[in-house]
């Protein structure tokens, strides 16, 4: 494995080696992992999906929209159990051409780059796993500057602000968006 | 009505209006149009009678889907329409006008009467976005007239025709000053 790269943060330069991440199929027997991300407000307030209560909701969730889902993967560290999860959901009107990236990560694992070594997985195989993928795009809230900068790190293109574009939450106002495209062209 | 002022020379008032059966033949005027066409995911009609279907089967039971005509005038010239996104803040628009009357300043101001007329009537609406082919410059300037402010080029975006497409995003959002 690589070592580290700098990154222009000293205090990474002593940490150990970074954490191991792999992706693999995410079903009902990782519920519990699951409801650790899935039920906490600090990692899914930029996410669509709604949090999960109780486990009776992460059941549902993970057996209504993950089991069915195109492109749904379990984020392992190290190899142990899912600390979160990473999709791919191609849009419905384009023929499978252009899909959209999420992912979540339980609050204690942030600041380990598990998440940008995850798209940078996400972005060397989904391309082949899914035919006919050209276009990547992922569209975070403009506060959400941990996003960007993950999306940055695995080479997303920032292609600008959309304004007012994602919904507020709770009837609220709506928010900027900044959207990122990612081409299966641009894969080195 | 007030007669308007003159100190925009090349004002110009259209009406928007729902579309009819009846409107068919006017309708056929752009939409057998290979120009009209090109930039549409839709190949020129040929003949009447699938167009009366589309108006049947599309455009009447569309959730906004209007004709475009000069002030004082019943004939449609062209068409407006609202497509929905999965968010009720945000809609996007499309147009297409019969060539004779491109270069005149109609699309635009159909383009400004559908953002007052959306914002007025759809609650919770905040964003009102077109999407337009980085080769049609044209297009491009109709919204930019429109007062739409132009985000962001999003790389190949979709494919029309097959040919894949870079696509302008422009937006009109519900702060924004409404254009005369």
């Amino acid at each position: 494995m690589e070592p580290a790269a700098a990154d222009g943060d000293a205090r990474r330069a002593e940490e150990p080696a970074p954490p191991l991440v792999s992706l693999r199929p995410l079903g009902l027997d990782d519920t519990d992992d699951f409801m650790a991300w899935a039920s906490d407000d600090r990692v899914m307030r930029y996410l669509k999906r709604p949090l999960c209560a109780n486990r009776e909701q992460a059941v549902a969730q993970i057996r209504d929209t993950v089991l069915g889902h195109p492109w749904f993967r379990a984020v392992c560290v190290d190899g142990g159990h899912p600390v979160g999860q990473v999709s791919v959901w191609p849009y419905a009107d384009d023929g499978g051409r252009r899909a959209n990236i999420g992912y979540a990560l339980a609050h204690d694992h942030w600041g380990r780059g598990i998440v940008a070594a995850a798209i940078k997985m996400v972005v060397g195989r989904v391309f082949d796993e899914l035919p006919g993928l050209e276009r990547l795009e992922a569209v975070t809230d403009v506060e959400n500057v941990r996003s960007q900068r993950v999306l940055e790190k695995a080479g997303f293109h920032n292609e600008g602000i959309l304004r007012s574009y994602i919904a507020g939450r709770a009837g609220g106002k709506a928010k900027d968006a900044v959207i990122y495209s990612f081409l299966s062209s641009d894969r080195a | 009505m007030e007669q308007s002022s003159q100190e925009t020379p090349r004002a110009v008032e259209v009406t928007l209006r729902p579309f009819e059966l009846s409107d068919v033949d006017a309708m056929m005027v752009w939409a057998s149009d290979p120009q009209v066409a090109a930039v549409c995911s839709w190949d020129a009609y040929e003949s009447t009678e699938p167009l009366l279907a589309f108006i049947r089967d599309a455009v009447l039971p569309h959730p906004w889907y209007r004709a475009i005509c000069l002030a004082g005038e019943d004939r449609p010239v062209g068409a407006v329409l609202m497509m929905p996104t999965g968010d009720l803040c945000r809609a996007e628009i499309g147009y297409h006008l019969a060539r004779a009357h491109w270069g005149k300043g109609v699309a635009t101001a159909a383009v400004k009467r559908t953002v007052a007329a959306l914002f007025d009537e759809m609650e919770g609406l905040e964003r009102v976005e077109a999407l337009v082919d980085v080769a049609n410059p044209a297009s491009q300037r109709v919204l930019e007239k429109a007062g739409f402010t132009r985000e962001a080029v999003l790389r190949k975006y979709c494919a029309i025709k097959g040919v894949v497409k870079d696509m302008v995003m422009f937006s009109f959002i519900n702060t924004d000053p409404l254009v005369e």
